[in-house]
């Protein structure tokens, strides 16, 4: 648990954890569909824009 | 001759304002005389304007100088408590201490001001938009019932008639669900065509701002003084702003609809199956050819939603997080907060990933189709403290039949709009879900006109 409190950084206790963990599991299932995917190819709907800061603050 | 003014569709007030037969100070006086006497029961106002009575003031005398500034001068609007006023306090919907948000207008409120418009109050919205059930606010069909959320409050005041129309954020279904649970429209715009620059985030992919209205001719209306590029939003497009208004008027003869039969339909309430099935026979016999398609992926999608938006919301609250201030927030709500650290980076990315496939995907569907009909939520409002809802072939946990039909179209950014469709054996609303291409809002308004004007449903009001 300890562990897992630092991979995620949490201060929760324990037991808030582990009940977080519990609740978790159905939302789990479903990213575990979504990992069964081969996107390999695939880009991400994000795309990084350079220019952003320019747009938002033009000179 | 208050009840018909609250009811009164935004362009008819508009017209009789701006020919001076009805005055912005009279209608915000039957809006604020209602609030007192049918808010209490509802509690869809968090806060009321202080200003609106200068601001109507100002419109009467503008409009009386030759001043008129178009279709939303005058007219009260509410908006969602995530939106930033400069003359009004945001809070989220959010009690939590140590929590506050600058007195500045959104983008949103300020197109609105800039139109004329009355910015009658701010509405109440479950807890920093992470929820379908917005209480303590009730539905004006039945008090008994939920509005949904999380623009419940918005849904609630305009079904009630305690505003001519209002503003809410949609980032799985926050707009359309409490439209179809109170029965009135509700439009999720494109990704990109209203700025959320001001808007309180949720989750920055998934956001979208957009109107609660009683009338899809209304939604128009708000449409167009809300669109727009703004590089102040980064999620913002620039692309044209057609005249929405001047669009309603085609008919729908000739539109080719698709009727996504997987993930969309066979889990839904019999009573929501029925009547969105009867306005699909509808649109049919007005000459727009219907056919059924699938998108399979869409088996992928829960995770997807969840992954992006639990991992954004989580980013959003980090430092609220790390200095226990979420402890304070509403059980449900800083559960889930806290659940977003579990989601890994790849998990995010990968849903990321898979948006462009759904998108594809549908990019394919509108190859052959103009809109995507179906039902908006598989079942009418649940029953206050109700955990479970009835669909077909059993029961299933009511949050996750609220947004099963909703959070497609902000994955894929698609414009979706809910209208009212029927009513089901206990006298709550049943909403249809009309999607359509990116940025082509024209279009799925001009759908959703037709079948409103053909149909009474907007005419019913709830009882309050």
């Amino acid at each position: 648990m300890e562990a897992l409190q630092d991979i995620i950084g949490t201060a929760l206790t324990e037991q808030r954890l582990r009940q977080n963990l519990a609740s978790y599991a159905t939302i789990l299932d479903a990213i575990r569909k979504l990992r069964s995917l081969d996107l390999t190819d695939t880009h991400p709907a994000i795309v990084y824009d350079p220019l952003l800061p320019y747009r938002e603050d033009p000179e | 001759m208050s009840v018909d003014l609250a009811f009164r569709p935004i362009s008819v007030l508009s017209a009789d304002i701006c020919a001076g037969r009805l005055s912005a100070v009279a209608l915000l006086d039957v809006m604020l005389d209602r609030i007192a006497r049918l808010d209490p029961p509802l509690q869809s106002y968090l806060h009321l304007s202080a200003g609106a009575r200068g601001t109507a003031d100002a419109a009467d005398r503008d409009i009386r100088d030759g001043r008129w500034r178009g279709p939303l001068h005058g007219i009260p609007i509410a908006l969602k408590d995530n939106y930033l006023t400069e003359d009004m306090p945001t809070a989220a919907g959010t009690t939590a201490p140590g929590i506050s948000f600058p007195l500045r207008d959104s983008a949103a409120a300020r197109r609105l001001r800039d139109a004329g418009a009355v910015l009658l109050g701010k509405t109440r919205m479950h807890e920093f938009a992470w929820g379908t059930i917005t209480p303590p606010t009730r539905n004006p069909w039945d008090v008994d019932y939920i509005p949904g959320g999380s623009s419940g409050g918005s849904g609630a005041a305009v079904a009630a008639g305690l505003c001519a129309g209002a503003l809410g954020s949609d980032t799985g279904g926050s707009i359309r669900i409490p439209a179809s649970f109170c029965g009135t429209v509700g439009l999720k715009p494109t990704f990109g065509r209203i700025s959320r620059a001001g808007i309180v985030p949720h989750s920055w992919s998934l956001d979208h701002a957009g109107p609660l209205t009683r009338t899809v001719s209304d939604a128009a209306i708000m449409l167009e003084v809300l669109a727009g590029y703004d590089p102040a939003d980064p999620g913002s497009l620039d692309h044209p702003v057609p005249d929405y208004a001047a669009s309603l008027t085609a008919p729908v003869r000739g539109l080719r609809i698709a009727v996504c039969r997987n993930h969309f339909f066979g889990r839904n309430h019999p009573a929501v199956e029925q009547a969105v099935e009867e306005a699909i026979r509808w649109f049919s016999a007005q000459g727009a050819p219907v056919h059924d398609v699938t998108v399979p992926n869409l088996d992928y999608g829960l995770g997807a939603i969840f992954a992006i938006e639990l991992a954004s919301s989580t980013a959003y609250h980090d430092i609220s997080l790390r200095h226990g201030r979420t402890e304070d927030y509403t059980a449900d709500v800083r559960l889930l907060v806290e659940l977003g650290r579990f989601v890994t980076g790849p998990d995010y990315l990968k849903a990321e990933q898979f948006r462009h496939v759904l998108m594809r995907d549908f990019r394919s569907v509108f190859s052959e189709a103009d809109l995507v009909i179906g039902p908006t939520v598989p079942v009418t409002a649940p029953r206050v403290g109700e955990t479970t809802v009835e669909v077909a072939n059993g029961r299933e946990s009511a949050l996750a039949a609220t947004w099963r039909l909703t959070y497609p179209y902000n994955l894929t950014g698609l414009p979706a709009i809910s209208i009212p469709c029927g009513f089901d054996g206990t006298g709550l609303p049943i909403g249809l879900q009309i999607a359509a291409r990116p940025f082509d809002e024209a279009t799925l308004l001009r759908a959703a006109h037709a079948y409103e004007k053909a149909h009474d449903w907007k005419d019913r009001h709830p009882g309050v």
